[in-house]
């Protein structure tokens, strides 16, 4: 047998180890990649509760009551022991849809603490109440970023750009390109929807867009002073494309078998 | 929704190709889901965006939107068309509530119910609808083409000529078109009559004043609701429409007039000899006149691009919007139809869809930031490193189970409750992957999961970590707490490029075999063949359990496991499999199979 065979197993891979380090979930595996990329570029990362309040996640978003973009999101709505009086900023409690609360909780915050310019990054499980198949769970990761400054300081959908560009390319590779395309969303204007060309296909990854004024309002900022974007879309996403997972189910079972990277 | 592509010729005769109008909708206006080609036609699916929907479910619309895109020819077909001759009236029309922004209505006599002919059939038949005769088809055809959702009464089952909109009283039942017997609360709209209620006001007809094939006479409705208290009712009594779906999106009451004319005029030239009275129009809630002013530096600022008051110019012509200008400032009368344009920045948002968010490069921004690190990740980091370094394995378990301290009020799932702890979760998934030892490399499975718990009064990141014998759950402050945390950055071994390879769902089976082989050889030597005999069922690298060193030879143990994606495998097949791997072996003298 030829001697070239001892290259490729070295003595420690081809025992079973007592001691091996343990495996890592692919989908932490991501959200620490994504969290470092971000952190390259300035951003600062945020964590925010998963039980959020109606105002951060809807009201203050510029979703109020009856809006029909309410209807976009399958929500699960908490049991409340008392029924709540009506409250200027609803505290009724919902499974946070999206982690654009987490972003807007921020932005708020460095208002008060006179930190702006900011940017923020944040990343973690939201919830839809909705069937759930291949591609879709009733729990799953999204990410979540938002960069605002005075109208000098020029924050615009070309650094928006040029943010998605660079996270992207970190995270699929450098022959990824990036491309809007328009799209709704209430807490943006102009609202899109970012495409990433990976491997020859185009795929839709994110919404994204320009803070919308009302919602600028909402955290205490003058939308005639005040302007910044948004993105945020499925981690999730990512990691299936990324490595070929095909059920996004399987990222929930708590089986080890997952953990492959 | 779905557009035809002949329907939208009818409007723009320079209509560009199919291929180069999908790429205009991508890139300028909304998602293109399918595209169909039919018998002479070619249909487009088209997701038309939540802020456009009060202008573009329709083909008058989109085919407004691609004129002015383009600046092409648009011809409006009505222009030229008048009724001749219109009749007195003494139909009455009541608004009694404040949700009725506009009512018109109009009897049509003499009318002949019938099946339609072919290219109504056809029309309605190209975007998916079924046709049902020719005055109901009429009705929806108005609808589809300029977007304003019509109804027709059969006039003849009235109690009179008089029509009320007005808010149901509580328990007031009804029966629509489609027998659905509904109770209707105090906040719903409905059209009634004297004596009985006729529709849920933009949701759906009742089975009352039906139209049938003997109805002779009718009232045509074209009217206006309040969005919300329609998406209200809609939503209480579960029905969806394309009216409800249109009005809920907040509809110009002014699409009222065409919407009017484009009815009138069909059905005269489908029934010859209708007798048409004049329209009666009760119009409290007249659309105000909006303006909206922007510069072209802001919009720059805005989109990151170099716009110039010419770029602007020439999209506010295309788009037959009236537009002042002066020194830098547009002022421009926002078009009747654009419910969706209320502020600078909505206008950013029309002017980079229109010249193409392609222009648009990308810049990484040149600011400043002085990030603070994040005290609650720095320590789940310092925590999940620990954990892996000690060998556990990471999972993230289902936050619903079927029992916890918060539930949810409805849910797609019979597990309604939040969890009150990661134990259970953790449980379930150290079961899961005792079975599956051997594909771990370990004898004991050990796991661990770091999230959030929902309590009674609060919600708190938890650690917990543990394998079948114990688990140790504490709240993340306290892990760090009672942990020496030294180490910064765990070493896991990461190829990230490598593919996902998923299991199979069979059963395995699983052989050891221990060889003496001489000190000097190597072992990888006999993963060799294991790979070369072992076939494609021998799913996962062998590795070495067990080793000794006697009398200048070692003892190796190997654990082979054995699976197929298709099938279950027996033991005859392995046990052939492994007397071929024997048979290999014994070719090296120094070998021996213990």
């Amino acid at each position: 047998m030829n001697q070239n065979n001892s290259i490729k197993y070295n003595d420690s891979s081809i025992f079973i180890s007592k001691n091996n380090s343990g495996s890592e979930h692919p989908l932490m595996t991501l959200v620490n990649q994504a969290y470092d990329i971000f952190s390259k570029l300035g951003f600062e990362i945020a964590v925010g509760p998963e039980m959020e309040n109606e105002w951060y996640n809807f009201d203050a978003l510029n979703m109020p009551k009856d809006h029909p973009a309410r209807d976009m999101q399958d929500t699960f709505w908490v049991k409340e022991k008392i029924k709540k009086e009506k409250e200027e900023r609803s505290e009724r409690k919902v499974l946070r849809t999206h982690v654009t609360c987490v972003s807007a909780r921020e932005i708020e915050k460095a208002k008060e603490e006179g930190r702006i310019p900011c940017a923020y990054i944040s990343i973690g499980k939201v919830f839809r109440n909705e069937a759930t198949d291949a591609t879709h769970e009733m729990q799953f990761f999204q990410i979540d970023g938002t960069m605002v400054g005075k109208i000098k300081d020029g924050i615009s959908l070309a650094n928006l750009k040029g943010v998605l560009d660079f996270f992207y390319k970190e995270m699929l590779g450098s022959d990824v390109t990036v491309e809007f395309r328009p799209s709704f969303f209430p807490f943006t204007e102009p609202s899109l929807e970012v495409h990433a060309k990976f491997k020859g296909k185009w795929l839709e990854m994110m919404g994204a867009g320009m803070i919308h004024p009302n919602v600028l309002e909402n955290v205490g900022l003058n939308s005639k002073e005040y302007q910044g974007f948004a993105f945020g879309g499925g981690l999730d996403r990512i990691a299936m494309i990324k490595w070929g997972i095909p059920d996004v189910r399987l990222l929930y079972q708590g089986d080890l078998r997952l953990n492959q990277f | 929704m779905k557009i035809s592509y002949n329907w939208l010729k009818q409007y723009i005769p320079n209509i560009p190709s199919v291929e180069k109008l999908s790429e205009i909708f991508t890139y300028h206006l909304c998602e293109v889901e399918g595209v169909e080609i039919i018998e002479g036609d070619t249909i487009f699916d088209i997701n038309i965006l939540p802020n456009r929907a009060h202008d573009l479910l329709s083909h008058y619309g989109v085919a407004r939107e691609i004129a002015s895109f383009l600046h092409i020819d648009f011809i409006n077909p009505l222009k030229k068309k008048e009724l001749n001759e219109k009749e007195d009236t003494k139909l009455l029309i009541k608004i009694e509530t404040k949700n009725c922004r506009r009512y018109m209505g109009r009897i049509v006599r003499n009318i002949n119910v019938d099946q339609s002919p072919e290219w109504i059939k056809n029309k309605l038949e190209s975007i998916g609808q079924r046709s049902i005769n020719n005055i109901v088809d009429i009705a929806n055809l108005v609808m589809f083409d300029c977007g304003q959702p019509t109804h027709v009464f059969d006039l003849d089952k009235l109690y009179n000529e008089k029509i009320i909109i007005r808010e149901a009283k509580d328990d007031e039942e009804m029966t629509t078109l489609d027998e659905k017997h509904l109770i209707l609360e105090k906040n719903d709209m409905i059209i009634a009559d004297e004596k009985n209620i006729l529709a849920v006001a933009g949701i759906k007809g009742g089975k009352l004043a039906e139209v049938d094939n003997n109805t002779k006479n009718i009232v045509l409705e074209v009217a206006n609701f309040d969005p919300v208290t329609v998406r209200k009712t809609a939503q209480r009594i579960g029905i969806f429409t394309d009216a409800r779906k249109r009005f809920e999106n907040d509809l110009s009451p002014e699409l009222g007039n065409y919407a009017m004319k484009e009815f009138s005029f069909m059905i005269g030239e489908i029934c010859p000899d209708a007798v048409f009275e004049d329209i009666v129009d009760i119009y409290p809630q007249k659309q105000l006149p909006r303006k909206i002013f922007f510069s072209a530096d802001r919009i720059s600022k805005i989109l990151g691009l170099d716009v110039t008051s010419n770029d602007i110019e020439n999209i506010l012509k295309n788009y037959n919007f009236l537009y002042k200008k002066k020194e830098d400032i547009f002022e421009i009368d926002v078009p009747i139809m654009r419910a969706d344009l209320n502020c600078e920045e909505d206008m950013a948002e029309e002017i980079g869809r229109i010249l193409g968010y392609d222009n648009i490069k990308p810049v990484l921004p040149k600011i400043d930031f002085l990030p603070k690190e994040n005290q609650v990740y720095k320590k789940i980091t310092k925590a999940r490193s620990k954990l892996l370094k000690e060998g556990y394995g990471e999972v993230i378990t289902y936050a619903f189970r079927n029992k916890g301290e918060r539930e949810v009020l409805e849910s797609a799932s019979d597990k309604k409750f939040l969890r009150s702890n990661l134990s259970d979760g953790l449980k379930e998934s150290i079961t899961l992957n005792q079975k599956n030892f051997q594909f771990l490399d370990s004898d004991l499975v050990k796991v661990f999961e770091i999230g959030a718990v929902f309590l009674k009064d609060r919600e708190e990141i938890r650690v917990a970590y543990g394998d079948k014998k114990s688990i140790t759950e504490v709240a993340l402050d306290e892990y760090i707490k009672n942990n020496t945390l030294d180490i910064d950055e765990v070493e896991v071994k990461k190829d990230l490029n490598k593919k996902f390879k998923m299991w199979s769902l069979f059963p395995f089976i699983v052989r050891d075999i221990a060889i003496w082989i001489p000190e000097k050889d190597n072992p990888a030597d006999l993963i060799e063949i294991f790979k070369e005999k072992g076939t494609e069922l021998l799913v996962k690298e062998p590795k070495i359990f067990d080793s000794f060193n006697k009398d200048g030879r070692t003892s190796y143990a190997f654990r082979l496991v054995f699976q197929s994606y298709e099938r279950t495998l027996t033991d005859e097949e392995i046990s052939k499999i492994m007397t071929e791997i024997e048979k290999k072996i014994k070719e090296n003298s120094q070998w021996e199979i213990r």
